[in-house]
């Protein structure tokens, strides 16, 4: 049985997941969860994942994993000696540390409000949910603050956790993409940021995660 | 004992976390120092003078936060990330935090539930603490029919909770990790503004409950707990 990855080919979590595989060089098979019939939804699916949401990974041997950050991490440990290096040495206890640090921006000071101007401009009307202006307008100038932050570290090392490409910088790329798009100027204000952003973006992986 | 602690501090021997002791996130580390047995010293900031914005601060928390550890020269912030460093380092005393890093189940298991609970669980018990105590603390009204969707879509999540928590004890596994610890701070406070939602979630509740009576926990709050 290949690693199964539930999810869809368009989701962005489902993208941050297939990146990882494939800068490790992993085989895998995409199962397309329907969404139009309540699958996730389905007792089958809350038993994988009891949130109700994908991508759930199945590995070779049918261990189950949720989340797709913990499935990224995962990856690039099973396969650590294959393809990209994505993490420091396990027993770097302080490059460990640093990466957590990075993990931990990713998650409370860049997901939140990049997600929720896609929120507000794609996944609300499509659900239609009209886009609350001034909701999406605190999205935009909260980003636009943490990027300073950003811009800071970006200023003394090539990547968020120092100078070495890890999962964390990986993370970003779905709703960095999508808050480009809608407040650009909010990349284009933060060069050390934004020449970061560019040259992930670049990755054959994240180009070939976005084929679909 | 007072000059050999001084002498400790003055040679950095002493672990020195720049923060505040009723801080939810200072709490979150101090809640993991206690587990470890770990001597640390709190630095307050002076948010009066606005010291978390001085460039001095900025240049080791550029996001001008706190808290911030300093561990003989190193600098580290986040408090999820300072936990799992104390955890780490200091993984044969006090109570076990951490899987053995070998083990690659384990160590995923524990990142599922770090995932579930940084984006399942905080956005909202901080949303409701942003909603019922620290906008009120700034002289911000509370937005009523945000508290009521963040509380909805709190008990949402605590159905994804429940179904973990009846079967296994903590959430990465059958034991205790930094993870559990996390859920703490933040869901003190909801648990005072909902405690509903709480008590509709049996299995949930009794792990909360244990946590919540864990002695590090009390001594964390010692110095007080925004309550």
């Amino acid at each position: 049985m290949v690693l199964t990855i539930i999810g869809h080919p368009i989701s962005t979590c489902t993208r941050r997941v297939k990146t990882v595989l494939i800068e490790k060089g992993v085989d895998y098979k995409l199962q397309t969860i329907d969404w139009a019939n309540g699958e996730h939804k389905s007792e089958a699916h809350l038993q994988k994942q009891p949130f109700g949401q994908v991508p759930v990974l199945i590995d070779e041997d049918g261990f189950t994993l949720f989340e797709s950050r913990a499935i990224t991490r995962y990856i690039a440990a099973k396969y650590a000696n294959q393809g990209t290096k994505l993490l420091p040495d396990p027993s770097d206890l302080k490059a460990v540390a640093l990466l957590e640090q990075a993990a931990s921006i990713e998650q409370a000071d860049f997901d939140p409000y990049a997600s929720g101007i896609a929120y507000e401009k794609v996944f609300y009307p499509r659900r239609g949910i009209p886009t609350d202006e001034k909701r999406l307008q605190q999205h935009i100038d909260t980003l636009n603050a943490k990027l300073d932050g950003y811009e800071r570290i970006l200023s003394k090392q090539k990547y968020l956790a120092g100078d070495e490409l890890t999962v964390v910088d990986l993370w970003h790329l779905p709703y960095a993409e999508m808050s480009e798009k809608f407040a650009p100027q909010v990349w284009e204000s933060h060069p050390k940021v934004n020449a970061w952003y560019k040259a992930l973006k670049e990755r054959p992986s994240w180009i070939k995660a976005n084929e679909g | 004992m007072i000059r050999i602690r001084w002498v400790l501090e003055l040679t950095r021997l002493i672990l020195e976390i720049i923060g505040a002791d009723m801080s939810t996130c200072t709490r979150r580390v101090k809640v993991v120092l206690y587990e470890k047995g770990v001597d640390f010293v709190i630095k307050p900031i002076d948010w009066a003078t606005g010291e978390h914005k001085s460039e001095a601060h900025l240049s080791k928390q550029p996001f001008g936060q706190i808290p911030v550890l300093e561990d003989d020269g190193f600098i580290l912030f986040e408090s999820r990330a300072i936990g799992r460093y104390i955890a780490a380092k200091y993984a044969d005393q006090g109570t076990k935090l951490l899987p053995n890093p070998e083990d690659l189940r384990a160590v995923a298991l524990l990142e599922q539930a770090a995932c579930i609970e940084q984006s399942d669980f905080e956005p909202n018990v901080g949303g409701i603490a942003m909603e019922k105590v620290f906008n009120p603390f700034k002289g911000i009204a509370t937005d009523e029919a945000r508290f009521k969707k963040h509380v909805e879509t709190f008990g949402t999540k605590l159905d994804g909770y429940e179904r973990i928590l009846s079967k296994q004890k903590y959430l990465a596994g059958d034991e205790l990790t930094v993870v559990d610890l996390w859920h703490l701070p933040h869901g003190e406070i909801a648990e005072k503004y909902a405690p509903e939602v709480f008590e509709a979630h049996p299995k949930f509740n009794a792990w909360w409950q244990s946590l919540k009576n864990r002695s590090s926990w009390i001594k964390a709050n010692e110095k007080g707990n925004l309550l």
